[in-house]
């Protein structure tokens, strides 16, 4: 009986696979060539199409105007250069607010309650580290993203971000990428894991990988601040009054457009060496222009990306920030684990330009790279010997006047150089580990998280390297 | 400090260093892990290989034809023999090779897994066709035959590789695959490509380089004792007969299968509408299902809608959508101008 079945099976297969044989490789696409002259006809006798062509021609004339050779590239940065403007201004006033509360308020509160019932230690370590770097994370984090992204979000809605994507394509395609990286690299400007997130409107594998390893070179949100300062300390001080600020703008933005550059360079070197066998296809739908619903979209761009995002570094920052308290406050022969760190690596960062004290800080403030420069102003008032400047021994800070904290990294030995290597290495570097953690779920590869993490880090080791070099060869 | 010029030119010389060892594909560790695969294994498997190939083409192999096909001197070529023979999957009589019976199912195991890789390469990554090939050799030395039967299952089974050879099934039988050579099609003949022979890489290259793919449709023009003139897809080519020899083609009889409008997508301009006719086989894998996904499908209309700033891409109204295409991929999309 088993062996009849069994038998029966094998014929059956047999002829399954001579029948496979005869009808050809082709059968599927004959098949949805029949499915579909056949749902055609069906929609032909059954669907009346009403008169739109009105709407139809509104959408035309707007497609005319921001694809057009005069119109279509300043209206494109125009319309990038507002949203930014939007972001920047209108989230100074809630930053301000937020972190009154939360760090110029709520810190002291906090650290006294702990103090009545627990040791100082204790006390140090849970709110001068974990809630102090979680407070600063969501101070600079959410108000900059709680307004970039429902704007950017709003655009998407409208329609007019897959015209930007179609009219960008040509670059992209030279370099090997798809025309909506413009989108997620844009995206990346507000914050890179919304922008790794982002690539999900890529529907290529290949491009696809290509825009999430190149994000990083968008000069994210929590890095502006740093050029700004790093900037306008460095090289607008050096400069009479009036054109400092001009100069040192020029020279975030040339930071920003390196950025850029960089990324296309390097999605094209991507694309033909290891990622030149992954699968690539391409199409780009131009949905029809449509008023975008407000509310829905504030809704889910809070939701779906700022608060998304939030929780994952502040999930990061906590650690983080119980990290660098203790690397400042454990003490092993006298002296604290941070200062044995940068004394150790103090050679190896003044020969890339930088110094100890900046190495240290971008490995423990991993997390997020708005808390770099407090834990900078924390660890180089620490070395230097004179933590009465700061808010105590581990505790990250940040001052109102510009010219104090310029008098800091003069005490702690910064020249010129260090301050432009500082900007070079704030674009390139790994990612925040909130990225890093966002590329491992976004590609669920040890692989591609791995190299998205090293490769800029080590193009930052290397540029820094050779600006360091040149530029001691040319000051002496 | 150290001098500035000396760690320069130190720094210089260890980042070239590391390039030249890391560099992907080409570097040192590239090379060296590509050298340090089981070359004694690789001779036997391509020598046997080699012996089907013969018996295929009903040729005679010998110890001969077996170094000329591994590119080595007679007595290695002996030695593989000796040690092929020794296994029991050749016997030799009066110098010539033959299979065994266990010798032609290795022989087709191997196939097996050449041709999947080969079908992979083409429909499920962007490697291009002229790499298909090498990357296949290596691959079918190292692949298991279980992990070629799981990757033949996640594919659907497919019949044939991109070259147009029948893949052996999982019971390692090989279909008759039929055609003609194209030197064998008379003039006035329509036919259609459905093998190119992938070896010699040169003949190769020189096929794909004018564009000729499988499912090419065939119309010979001329031909002469010295040359074949023929339209392929509507573009005119002259090739030898000795090269031709490397094409096969089937003869197409029923006449509604023939196809005779080969007007690019590409070629409409704005406000032109088009029937698509059909799509190029060059479109292979996620770029075709793609396109026949969002309705480029024969008999749809199409109508190029809006030129991006610098010309590529295009936007194309299908069935109510509006989708931009590459040039490269509409260059491959056949329509009939209507209206």
């Amino acid at each position: 009986m088993d062996k009849n079945n069994t038998d029966k099976t094998e014929k059956l297969l047999a002829t399954a696979q001579n029948l496979r044989w005869q009808v050809g490789e082709n059968f599927h696409e004959s098949l949805m060539e029949s499915i579909y002259s056949d749902a055609a006809r069906i929609a032909d006798r059954a669907v009346k199409v009403d008169d739109v062509k009105k709407k139809y021609d509104w959408d035309v004339k707007i497609d005319k105007l921001v694809t057009s050779r005069t119109f279509g590239f300043p209206l494109m940065f125009l319309l990038l250069a507002a949203v930014f403007w939007i972001t920047v201004e209108g989230a100074n006033v809630p930053s301000g607010l937020l972190a009154s509360l939360l760090v110029d308020f709520l810190h002291p509160v906090l650290k006294d309650f702990m103090l009545s019932f627990s040791p100082e230690w204790v006390a140090g370590f849970l709110i001068d580290g974990a809630y102090l770097s979680m407070a600063w994370v969501i101070a600079v984090m959410l108000p900059p993203m709680a307004i970039f992204f429902p704007v950017f979000t709003l655009l998407e809605d409208f329609g007019y971000l897959p015209r930007v994507a179609f009219n960008m394509d040509n670059l992209f395609r030279r370099a090997g990428a798809h025309g909506k990286q413009a989108l997620t690299m844009s995206m990346g400007f507000g914050c890179n894991a919304a922008g790794v997130v982002a690539t999900r409107v890529i529907d290529s594998p290949r491009e696809r990988l290509i825009a999430i390893i190149t994000n990083n070179f968008s000069l994210c949100n929590g890095r502006w601040p740093t050029q700004i300062l790093i900037a306008s300390i460095f090289i607008g001080a050096a400069l009479p009054a009036h054109i400092a600020g001009l100069v040192s703008a020029g020279a975030v933005v040339f930071i920003a457009v390196l950025g850029i550059l960089l990324s296309l360079v390097v999605s094209y070197g991507l694309s033909k060496t290891i990622l030149k066998g992954e699968a690539s296809a391409f199409s780009l739908e131009l949905p029809p222009y449509r008023p975008p619903k407000i509310w829905q979209t504030l809704y889910t761009s809070l939701i779906d990306r700022t608060i998304f995002v939030l929780w994952r570094a502040i999930v990061f920052a906590i650690p983080a920030g119980m990290a660098i308290w203790l690397s400042a406050n454990v003490m092993i022969d006298g002296t604290s684990i941070a200062e044995h760190f940068i004394s150790w690596s103090n050679p190896m960062g003044l020969l890339l330009g930088l110094n100890g004290v900046i190495l240290l800080a971008y490995i423990i403030a991993i997390p997020a790279n708005e808390i770099v420069i407090p834990t900078v102003l924390m660890l180089t008032v620490l070395t230097a010997g004179n933590p009465e400047l700061g808010a105590g021994t581990g505790v990250m800070f940040e001052l109102e006047s510009q010219s104090a904290m310029a008098e800091i990294f003069r005490m702690g030995g910064w020249t010129a150089l260090t301050g432009i290597n500082l900007m070079l290495f704030s674009l390139l570097h790994n990612p925040c580990s909130t990225t890093i953690y966002t590329i491992y779920k976004e590609t669920g590869s040890v692989k591609w998280s791995v190299i998205a993490t090293v490769l800029p880090l080590i193009m930052g080791l290397v540029v820094c390297f050779f600006t360091a070099q040149l530029w001691m060869l040319f000051a002496n | 400090m150290s001098d500035p010029l000396i760690s320069l030119i130190l720094g210089f010389i260890i980042v070239s260093a590391l390039m030249a060892f890391f560099f992907p594909d080409k570097g040192l560790l590239a090379i060296w892990r590509r050298s340090a695969k089981d070359s004694k294994k690789e001779a036997l498997e391509d020598a046997l290989k080699h012996v089907y190939d013969c018996e295929y083409n009903s040729l005679s192999c010998t110890i001969r034809s077996i170094a000329g096909h591994l590119h080595t001197n007679m007595d290695k070529a002996a030695e593989v023999s000796a040690r092929l023979e020794s296994m029991g999957l050749i016997t030799s009589n009066n110098q010539k090779l033959y299979l065994t019976d266990e010798g032609r199912s290795y022989a087709l195991r191997i196939i097996r897994v050449h041709r999947l890789w080969e079908h992979y390469l083409a429909d499920h990554s962007s490697v291009k066709e002229t790499e298909w090939h090498s990357e296949a050799e290596i691959v079918e030395h190292t692949m298991t035959i279980e992990e070629a039967d799981s990757l033949a299952a996640k594919m659907g089974n497919p019949l044939i590789d991109p070259h147009g050879d029948p893949i052996p099934t999982a019971g390692l039988e090989l279909p008759e695959l039929g055609g003609v050579h194209l030197n064998e099609l008379e003039k006035g003949d329509i036919g259609r490509i459905i093998h190119l022979e992938d070896e010699p890489q040169a003949v190769f290259s020189q096929l794909i380089a004018m564009g000729l793919h499988n499912g090419m449709q065939i119309h010979i023009i001329d031909k002469r004792t010295d040359r074949i003139i023929f339209e392929a897809n509507g573009e005119e080519n002259i090739l030898a007969p000795t090269l031709a020899a490397n094409i096969t083609v089937k003869k197409i009889e029923d006449q509604s299968e023939i196809l005779d409008d080969f007007t690019p997508l590409s070629s409409l301009q704005v406000g032109e509408t088009g029937i698509v006719k059909g799509i190029s086989r060059a479109l292979r894998g996620q770029q075709r299902r793609r396109l026949m996904d969002l309705g480029v499908v024969p008999g749809s209309k199409i109508t190029p809608e809006l030129v991006s700033r610098a010309g590529n891409p295009v936007a194309y109204r299908i069935r109510g959508a509006s989708v931009a295409l590459r040039k490269q991929h509409s260059d491959l999309i056949f329509v009939e101008k209507g209206e």
